[in-house]
């Protein structure tokens, strides 16, 4: 079986946890997207990444590796789900259009933090992951953890304005693919 | 033109306007009077039949007026009427001429309303910050193009059906050349209606995709601020099946490096520059010794008189007497004690054996026992 020769190089990434996405600013990114989305890349590293138990996954734009069999503890996912529910809820209160290809600086977030107080309760609710400070501190560890996680990334240093990444569709379809029961739902106040 | 540009939003102020013409009063007295600017108690506004004509003239109108289309057909038809009906020939003449500046028209409003509606599709969709008024214009949009596509429709109709009889019997070059650009942008026209229904149907769809999304992320981050999303949501499955990588923390692979490869130069380089980033809170003291006494520095004599064994032997064979006695009364050049005075005996009889005759006889003296021993 002959693999593409950049296998080494999406192995890198994927293996990391991290996502490699078509709207990502880095040209190296953008091509590896390119050489997996081509069909017979793909089913060609689908089969060796499974020969050694990981499998590639195709989102909306975006591929990333699963396991075949469970790693990690439930409880661990959990937590990790809960700090990116709450990290979505906040960018989303930010500006509902918060979404793949959104692009945002830290500095006009902390202008609407300052005069949204509901904003301002959440960043705090963020706290817990950081336990920084100020909100300036607070909210750049959580674009940290955006970036870390690979849902974000820095476009223009000069400006500080990041880029949100395809992936971000992946906490999405999460978050949608939870159901909530009908009578659950009636019991939420609007 | 800045009061045009601020038409949609708060009034103008007379100050203002007066500023804006250099204090001059006269020519706003000139504009009301000429009634193209109302005035309102103290704000101005641009009358409204100027504005309409603004708007139009600079193609800067939001409104999508379909009726004016719906009326320039209505108005091709009555002439075509009256062309068919009319004897005299300057006459037939004025209702052809009538009618081709209408299809003129028709053609460049057709095109005109699809821009406008374009742009505000677009605008719509990137600048209304409200998902269900968002929806909703969208959806408002869309019935415009239908409206719009009904228009094209019935302008294709009339040219080619409806009023054939017209368009065969009245033909001549200009009518003909009109005919043709009319019904190129209506075919343009038609090609950009496709296109902007795909996207506000995809518009409407992302829109709605997200306004439900944010339902659910409001509903979900409910449920986990109440501590109840486990229990109330099926979320445990969904995330048992997830075995994403995303979730686990980041591995590192601490491959050992290659030792040969450490012997390199250009290797050296980088672990210089990796050692300059590494900051251990330990500071290699160099361990300093304590400062030297002075007292150590000061040059200090001590004397020690020797006994000089040469010297002994001298005596002692110039003397008669035997060797432990002599040693007994010898001068020595300090105090010798007894002791003292048997190592030196011991010592004289192994350096000095060849010159010295030792007998057989002993003697006693204080509990030590020695032989006799003479010079040769």
């Amino acid at each position: 079986m002959s693999v593409p020769k950049q296998t080494a190089e999406i192995f890198e990434i994927l293996s990391k946890g991290q996502f490699i996405c078509s709207n990502s600013s880095n040209e190296r990114i953008r091509k590896l997207f390119d050489v997996i989305a081509d069909d017979e890349n793909f089913s060609s590293l689908y089969e060796y990444f499974s020969a050694i138990n990981f499998i590639l996954e195709e989102g909306d734009e975006f591929y990333y590796l699963s396991r075949i069999e469970q790693k990690v503890d439930l409880e661990r996912k959990i937590e990790t789900a809960f700090k990116w529910i709450e990290i979505v809820d906040f960018f989303k209160a930010y500006d509902s259009s918060f979404l793949s290809g959104f692009r945002f600086q830290p500095s006009d977030i902390l202008v609407k933090v300052n005069v949204d107080a509901v904003l301002k309760d959440k960043l705090d609710g963020l706290k817990r992951w950081g336990k920084k400070d100020t909100y300036k501190d607070n909210l750049d560890n959580i674009i940290k953890m955006l970036c870390a996680d690979g849902f974000a990334e820095l476009e223009n240093e000069t400006l500080n304005e990041y880029k949100v990444l395809s992936s971000f569709k992946y906490v999405e379809e999460l978050i949608n693919n939870i159901h909530i029961p009908e009578e659950v739902q009636d019991e939420i106040p609007e | 033109m800045e009061m045009f540009q601020k038409r949609n939003s708060l009034p103008y102020k007379h100050e203002h306007a007066l500023e804006l013409l250099d204090d001059n009063e006269d020519i706003i007295q000139l504009l009301i009077s000429k009634e193209v600017v109302n005035q309102n108690g103290s704000y101005l506004e641009i009358d409204e039949r100027f504005l309409d004509f603004f708007e139009l003239v600079l193609a800067a109108n939001e409104i999508i007026n379909t009726s004016y289309i719906n009326e320039n057909i209505e108005y091709v038809k009555q002439h075509i009427l009256y062309w068919f009906q009319e004897n005299e020939h300057t006459r037939k003449h004025t209702h052809l001429k009538k009618i081709k500046s209408i299809l003129k028209k028709i053609g460049r409003i057709t095109i005109r309303n699809i821009v406008d509606l374009k742009r505000n599709v677009e605008n719509t969709f990137k600048t209304e910050p409200n998902y269900k008024v968002k929806l909703s214009k969208l959806e408002n949009h869309k019935k415009k193009l239908i409206d719009i596509k009904k228009l094209i429709e019935q302008t294709e109709k009339l040219i080619t059906e409806e009023e054939r009889t017209f368009f065969v019997t009245a033909l001549d070059e200009e009518l003909r050349s009109i005919t043709t650009n009319l019904r190129l942008s209506l075919i343009e026209a038609r090609h950009n209606i496709i296109e902007i229904q795909k996207q506000i149907v995809e518009f409407i769809n992302q829109i709605k995709y997200q306004s439900e999304f944010i339902e659910k992320l409001r509903q979900v981050k409910y449920l986990k601020d109440q501590f109840e999303v486990r229990v109330k949501t099926n979320i445990d499955v969904v995330l048992a099946d997830a075995n994403v990588l995303a979730f686990e923390t980041k591995p590192s692979y601490p491959l050992k490096l290659s030792l040969d490869s450490l012997q390199l130069d250009d290797v050296y380089k980088s672990i210089l520059k990796i050692n300059k980033k590494v900051k251990t809170g330990v500071k290699p003291v160099m361990q300093v010794a304590d400062k030297i006494s002075e007292d150590y520095l000061e040059v200090k004599t001590e004397n020690e008189i020797h006994i000089n064994l040469d010297e002994v032997r001298n005596n002692f064979i110039a003397s008669g007497n035997h060797l432990f006695d002599f040693l007994q009364n010898y001068k020595f050049p300090r105090d010798v004690l007894y002791e003292e005075k048997v190592t030196v005996y011991c010592q004289m009889i192994s350096l000095y054996e060849n010159d010295l005759e030792i007998s057989e006889k002993y003697s006693h003296h204080n509990e030590v026992e020695y032989a006799i021993v003479y010079p040769k």
